[in-house]
């Protein structure tokens, strides 16, 4: 795969080293062999940038969960490897350092590492449980881990729930810092758009960061000498595009209909990898050698990991494709693969053409075992997708998604149920639903919940009550609405899906799967809103000329939303957009000089706040491919965690059953 | 310092020159008697501690304070500041690189002064130093390491956050003398301590005790080189040896011939020992080779990384090698070209045309001249050589075509701040090296402390540093040692601050607020930028309501967090709960966190907010942790009762849905009682699972009985009958029930299930029920079951000739003689 021109502006294999040497840096801090304790949602995390080897290289001897609660004292250091935000983490640190050393002989040597910064709360906690003074603390600035080369994520697993169920703030503030950081590293996003009131947030914060930045460079002595003088805008980033998850529910509810999606809904991607039962990938062959290391001890031999990411021959070119041509497309490399492999056997075969083939042979071999690999899982997939609930369920979701009455689905709706669906699938269709009317009407809804709670057991009724806390399962209220005046200034409330829809044209009859020419084709015919809104700014005319046929109208010009206002009135949620100036009219202007006066590569950054779908991904990358033709432009996708349906209404599902 | 020749003090030791430099003249009171005081200096020629040694007799001099107190002096004898001590006997006294004194006492406690003007933080050594006494303590430019009695060790490597840690305990005995190498120089990147204990030496780290092994101890001195790489060792017969500090090579050997044992041995740069009696100073270089200085009393030796001070009454004096680029260019007869250069320059001022004839002559190496001389020029203490050095090198730049003179630039300016600290007022005698080693921003925070405010600040412009921090310093100690009214300090210090960038007006409340002026901080925090900032000084000053608006308006979470923590602990909880609930952001927090930690905080919160249905979840959830069904029952009794008032729907249908749950854990248990076979139980199941497994299990009635009592719909009751059938091959029911005329779900479900499990006869006779269906699908229906005769009827029935040409294809046997009989029919006939 050609690496993107984007990769070279903001270069996220930088990123990549960085965490990997400042982690490996404060390991070698400790001196001797010790035990690391993680907490088990880092693993992966860890796992993408640092392998499991080059830590036992600094002299790692033993990992283990802090949920496991097992801790031994094998060896006299022990570094915990913990992200600080949490309360109750920390807490359980203070447990476990009491612990063994209450229960071991030696004398131990305990030291911290808080990700991605050492809080307050945690050294206030540390320090009611009396082992502050017992631990050396240190702290490793990991914020966006990058998944691939245009897709940075913050790994924030917990950052949907947080933001709309319980509405804790904790992730816009580790989203702004992160992002603060881009900027004092690539100069100041010239321009700021984004559409949700989190948007907004985010946006406010920046900018208070920025005015804070000035006293906190000054009053920090190793970079003084750089930032004294204040950031001025970017010459590489063109603007930051934030986009609320809250804006476009939808789009994450809706079934991912691309390779990777589908991946995703079945297996749950995490860190790049998918774990699988060996049978379904029938007998490939054993781990291949570029497999990321992980900071995990081995798995059950039934299951193994499978990495999915731009070391993979064949997967890049497959990931952001439909489903629907994947069959093909593997039908094409096997038999390209077959011929290459007859020719070499019938040729008349010089000591040249055998040296070429050998030469050859590894990547060879490695495209077959990632054929293997992906065949198994295409067909895997397959069953899935043939299955009569499975077309049962596109069907409800297909309509809903194209604008049909919502009540025509309600039967099969009813119907799943009680065939005992995954209780996720039907909560979905049910806060599609929902989110694109605006709530259902409270009749209907009660029934349904009656159904759920019959179907699925009663301590549903707290997922039900998560749900609409979420926003995502709400009875439809008269003064809620767009027609609401109230509203007014501060954006509105709900969305207007019609009107939405007709104007940003979200759903396209003949979608084309196999030669995409539209960003539908990720859900076969519904174009998700957070990508239109993307095209409102960088495809303006596309996007213009879409809705509107008849010639003679002419595109809107200028930057922003520009063109695209009155939709965004009926779309909730604060729309921002802001322009922001250096300090120093002359300092943007020499760095400006400096970087040379040709036109490099610029780069938009689209943030996801609350988590982004690999639909979406493949859709953006898509319109990157378009504007990279056009003018040379690329989009690098920022978010705080990647997220799907079943991780959306799984924030709510209660998970516990009666006497258990 | 007039002296006109340059090589004024230089000394040949071996084939090293050395230069003994007097910086200051007068330094001490000529009745201050150094012999009775410990001094200890700071690095890169910074301050003088010094401190009575009260174990000695000493002159009373009237006047004088009886009080003891650490003094605090510049290089040239300025007095800085004066420290009260009266915390008894010193066993340690150092200083950090950035100035912070360390004392130590007998008993562990560690206070760190900063700024030098008797602001300190205390820690602890812990680790038995109370019990076993701290004998003596070595520092290093970061940290330190004290000996207790018990020979144990302690190391403490960072002052900001001081973590006393215990090295591996070394053995038992006398310990002569001992060092350490910094962290910076070891292989293992933390401390090493050398032990001389019995007749050899032991090397400790944080992991072992090792022992190398020596055999020609005890040793009475032991230094180490300023890079670690060397150490000195004075044995009992006076002899000095210089080994590798891995105690592998030995270097040289030096016979003092002395009978007493120095009072001091340490390094003057990385090639020179010094040992060092009261009043006699020995200088050891390479090869053994010495010189010796005599003096009139007391003489106390400052090591540096570049040489020594060497502090007496009269003079500071700085005692180092002589920097090769001026040994170069000054040596007697050298001939090299930097030394030509300088002559030339001479011979220039007197108009000499054998300048012109020099500088030809040494063209081709004129860049390396003019480089040597920069560098001299930084080297050379004397303003009139550094003014002819640079003049030379000037000259030699001028001649030269192409040559950048950024490094000429660079070093005239670094020799403007350096000879302006080295102005006797200010006493900071630092060597070129040490500058670029301190770094300008530590040369400017030096000044800083020592209240040297124009200064600093004419320098930071000078060097294009930011002065904010100078200006915030300057207005904390207005704020301090005025006594005007806080309105007019506020003025004062806001005017002069107007304008300036980057001010942390925080730092200069803390300071007013420290001094008990608690309306000015208040006034002074308003102008803080940074809301985070002001969180925890208005904490302080009780400022609560405050202090979470501005923690909230930060946006940091943390910081939010921490205020509420605070706040939890010291206000009721009622006053607590009304100062968030106005705050969504706050009572968001609290809510999360309390739902971790502190369900009756919920509990209290939800019932002061008025919100039953929350309350209600809550003890939903409470339910659900209940092992036994009868403590689930009684949580869900409860979780309803919350709600009896409530009117709203949401309230209404959880009313009812709880009062429901409670209804099935009991036919739920009866269950378990009347059935007892192997399928677990029913506990905890949902009433579809509980009407599936009862049907499985062959109780149908049960089943029709839960489905009446919960009033589950049709539709549903039916689906789920024909799952758990079809699962369990209860065929005969399904049979059964397919005599009913009409099934609300269709009869296409039964056929896919049936179909599903594999009874394609029971799944056949469900195809004539489908009605409502096309034709076509009939036909494929058909076809699944394997009933071709049977699809081709009904293609025939539909006169649908292509399909029946299709199942031709598919038939065999006498299914094909059928079908050809059914097309022969359907053919128009000719």
């Amino acid at each position: 795969m050609a690496a993107h021109p984007a990769a070279k502006v903001i270069n996220t294999q930088e990123i990549t080293d960085k965490a990997r040497r400042d982690l490996l840096q404060l390991l070698e801090a400790v001196r001797g062999k010790k035990n690391l304790v993680l907490e088990r949602s880092l693993a992966g995390t860890i796992g993408l940038f640092v392998k499991f080897s080059t830590l036992q290289e600094y002299g790692v001897d033993k990992v283990f969960f802090l949920e496991n609660h097992n801790v031994d004292s094998s060896q006299r250091n022990v570094i915990f490897l913990l992200r600080g935000d949490n309360a109750k983490t920390v807490r359980t640190v203070a447990e476990q350092i009491k612990l063994v050393r209450s229960e071991s002989k030696i004398d131990h040597e305990f030291s911290i590492i808080w990700i991605p910064r050492r809080t307050r709360v945690s050294d206030m906690v540390l320090e009611e449980h009396g082992v502050l003074g017992e631990a050396t603390i240190s702290e490793l600035a990991l914020y966006f881990v990058p998944l691939e080369q245009d897709l940075m994520s913050l790994e924030l697993e917990s950052s949907f729930s947080d933001l709309y169920l319980r509405k804790e703030p904790t992730s816009v503030f580790a989203s702004a810092t992160a992002l603060m950081r881009l900027q004092k590293q690539y100069g100041l996003f010239p321009r700021i758009l984004g559409k949700g009131d989190n948007a907004k947030r985010l946006a406010d914060l920046l900018q208070r960061m920025r005015s804070e930045e000035d006293v906190n460079a000054s009053s920090d002595p190793s970079k003084t000498y750089l930032t004294s003088f204040g950031l001025t805008p970017s010459s590489v980033v063109e603007n930051l595009i934030i986009i609320d998850r809250e804006v476009d529910f939808p789009t994450v509810l809706a079934t991912q209909l691309t390779y990777q999606g589908l991946i995703d809904e079945n297996f749950g991607i995490s860190n790049n990898q998918i774990e699988v039962d060996t049978s379904v990938l029938g007998g490939a062959p054993a781990p291949p050698q570029q497999q990321t290391g992980t900071a995990q001890p081995p798995t059950a031999a039934t299951k193994r990991k499978v990495p999915l990411d731009s070391s993979d021959k064949l997967y890049p070119s497959l990931r952001d494709a439909n489903f629907a041509t994947i069959g093909p497309t593997l039908n094409q490399t096997a038999r390209r693969l077959q011929s290459d492999q007859q020719n070499i056997k019938q040729q008349d075969q010089s000591i040249a053409d055998l040296r070429s083939f050998v030469s050859k042979l590894p990547s060879y071999q490695a495209e077959q075992a990632s054929l293997k690999i992906h065949t198994g899982l295409a067909e895997e997939i397959l069953k899935v997708t043939r299955s009569e609930v499975f077309s049962a369920m596109l069907e409800v979701q297909q309509n809903l998604l194209a604008g049909s009455d919502p009540s025509t689905v309600h039967e099969n709706i009813e119907e799943l149920i009680a065939r005992d669906v995954p209780l996720k699938t039907v909560l979905r269709l049910l806060c599609l639903e929902s989110c694109l009317s605006n709530g259902i009407r409270s009749r209907d809804l009660e029934s349904f919940k009656r159904q759920i709670l019959q179907a699925y057991g009663f301590q549903h009724i707290l997922t039900l009550a998560d749900l609409e806390k979420l926003g995502l399962l709400v009875p439809r209220e008269s003064h809620r609405g767009y027609l609401n005046p109230i509203a007014g200034a501060a954006g509105q409330t709900a969305t207007d899906w019609n009107a939405v829809r007709k104007s940003l044209t979200l759903w396209i009859d003949d979608v084309q799967e196999t030669d995409p020419n539209d960003t539908a084709y990720v859900f076969s015919g519904y174009a998700p809103l957070s990508v239109r809104l993307v095209q409102c700014i960088l495809q303006k005319s596309y996007l213009f000329g879409l809705v509107n046929t008849r010639q003679g109208n002419t595109p809107p010009t200028g930057g922003g939303w520009k063109g695209f206002e009155d939709t965004l009135t009926r779309i909730r949620g604060a729309t921002v957009d802001v322009t922001q100036k250096g300090h120093d009219a002359d300092a943007s202007h020499a760095r400006k000089t400096l970087r040379g006066s040709k036109e490099g590569p610029k780069v938009s950054v689209v943030f996801f706040l609350g988590g982004v779908t690999y639909a979406e991904i493949a859709a953006l990358r898509f319109v990157s491919g378009q504007l990279e033709k056009s003018s040379w432009r690329r989009i690098v996708i920022g978010t705080t965690h990647v997220i799907s349906g079943d991780r959306a209404v799984g924030a709510a599902v209660e998970k516990r059953k009666f006497v258990e | 310092m007039t002296s006109n020749n340059p090589r004024a003090g230089w000394e040949k030791i071996g084939d090293q020159f050395y230069q003994k430099v007097q910086l200051y003249e007068s330094v001490f009171d000529a009745d201050l008697e150094l012999e009775n005081y410990f001094v200890a200096g700071a690095p890169y020629g910074g301050a003088l501690a010094l401190w009575r040694d009260a174990s000695k007799v000493a002159r009373y001099r009237t006047g004088q304070s009886t009080k003891s107190t650490i003094d605090i002096y510049s290089s040239s004898g300025k007095l800085i500041s004066n420290i009260n001590w009266e915390k008894g006997p010193i066993k340690g006294l150092g200083w950090s690189d950035d100035e912070k004194l360390l004392v130590v006492t007998e008993d562990g406690i560690v206070h760190c002064y900063f700024g030098l003007h008797g602001d300190f933080q205390p820690f602890l050594l812990g680790h038995g130093a109370e019990e076993y006494g701290v004998v003596s303590c070595r520092f290093w430019s970061q940290g330190f390491v004290a000996l207790l009695g018990n020979n144990t060790l302690i190391a403490v490597s960072s002052f900001d956050e001081p973590r006393p840690r215990v090295l591996a305990q070394p053995p038992e005995g006398e310990v002569h003398s001992w060092s350490l190498i910094p962290p910076a120089y070891t292989l293992s990147r933390s401390v090493e301590v050398l032990l001389a204990i019995d007749k050899t030496i032991y090397v400790v780290d944080a992991s072992e005790s090792e022992d190398r092994g020596l055999s020609d101890g005890p040793f009475k001195h032991i230094s180490v080189s300023p890079n670690g790489r060397f150490a000195a060792l004075y044995t009992e017969d006076g002899k000095v040896w210089v080994v590798g500090s891995d105690f592998q090579n030995k270097y040289s050997e030096y016979d003092s011939k002395a009978k007493t044992t120095p009072t001091q041995i340490c390094w003057c740069g990385n090639d020179s020992v010094i040992l060092a009696w009261e009043d006699e100073v020995h200088m050891v270089g390479p090869n053994g080779a010495a010189v010796k200085y005599y003096y009139d009393d007391q003489v106390h030796v400052v090591a540096d990384i570049d040489g020594v001070r060497l502090i007496t009454n009269e003079a500071c004096e700085f005692l180092h090698k002589v920097p090769d680029p001026l040994e170069e260019i000054f040596k007697l007869g050298s001939t090299s070209a930097a030394s030509v250069l300088v002559d030339s320059i001479e011979l220039l001022e007197k108009k000499s045309p054998k300048a012109d004839e020099n500088i030809q002559r040494i063209k081709p190496n004129l860049p390396e001249a003019v480089e040597t001389c920069i560098r001299a020029a930084g080297d050379e203490f004397n303003h009139n050589f550094q003014k002819q050095l640079l003049r030379a090198a000037s000259f030699g730049k001028s001649v030269l075509d192409l040559y950048s003179s950024d490094e000429f630039v660079d070093m005239c300016e670094d020799l403007r701040v350096l000879n302006a600290v080295r102005d006797f007022r200010i006493g900071l005698f630092l060597s070129y090296e040490q500058y670029c080693r301190l770094t300008p921003e530590r040369l400017i925070a030096r000044l800083v402390n020592r209240r040297k405010y124009l200064l600093a600040i004419k320098l930071s412009d000078f060097l294009h540093l930011p002065s904010n921090k100078i200006y915030v310093h300057w207005a904390s100690q207005k704020v301090r040692s005025s006594s005007g009214d806080d309105d007019a300090i506020r003025e004062l210090v806001v005017e002069r601050l107007r304008g300036k960038h980057g001010i942390s007006f925080e730092t200069i409340a803390r300071a007013a607020y420290d001094e008990g002026r608690s309306h000015l901080a208040t006034t002074l925090l308003n102008h803080e930028p940074r809301a985070g900032k002001q969180v925890p000084l208005l904490l302080n000053m009780e400022e609560d309501e405050i202090a979470l608006n501005k923690a909230i308006e930060s946006g940091d979470s943390d910081l939010v967090f921490f205020v509420l923590l605070q706040l939890k602990s010291k206000l009721p909880l009622a006053t607590f709960l009304r100062t968030i609930s106005e705050k969504p952001v706050a009572a968001a927090l609290v809510e999360s966190s309390a739902r971790a930690q502190d369900q009756d905080l919920l509990k209290d919160l939800y019932y002061q907010d008025d919100r039953p249905v929350e309350g209600s979840n809550l003890l939903l959830e409470d339910a659900m942790h209940q092992p036994q069904v009868h403590a689930v029952m009684d949580k869900l009794k409860l979780a309803a009762r919350l709600l009896t008032d409530a009117k709203d729907p949401t309230a209404i249908m959880h009313t009812r849905a709880l009062t429901e749950a409670t209804q099935l854990l009991k036919m739920q248990e009866a269950f378990d009682k009347e059935i007892t076979d192997s399928s677990g139980s029913f506990l905890g199941l949902s009433i579809n699972e509980t009407m599936y497994r009862l049907i499985k299990s062959g109780y149908s009635k049960r089943a029709a009985s839960v489905q009446s009592a919960f009033k589950v719909p049709e539709k549903s009751w039916w689906w789920v009958r024909l799952r758990a059938l079809t699962a369990a091959r209860l065929w005969g029911e399904v049979e059964e029930i397919a005599k009913s005329k009409k099934s609300p779900i269709g009869w296409e479900p039964f056929y896919n299930e049936v179909l599903g499990a594999g009874n394609t006869r029971l799944a056949s006779s469900f195809i004539p029920k489908c009605t409502s269906l096309q034709p076509a699908e009939r036909i494929e229906m058909w076809v699944k079951c394997g009933m071709i005769v049977k699809a081709g009827e009904e293609a025939l029935k539909a006169k649908d000739l292509a399909s029946l040409e299709s199942l031709r294809d598919k038939a065999n046997g006498q299914q094909h003689v059928e079908i050809e009989r059914m097309l022969t029919q359907l053919r128009p006939k000719k």
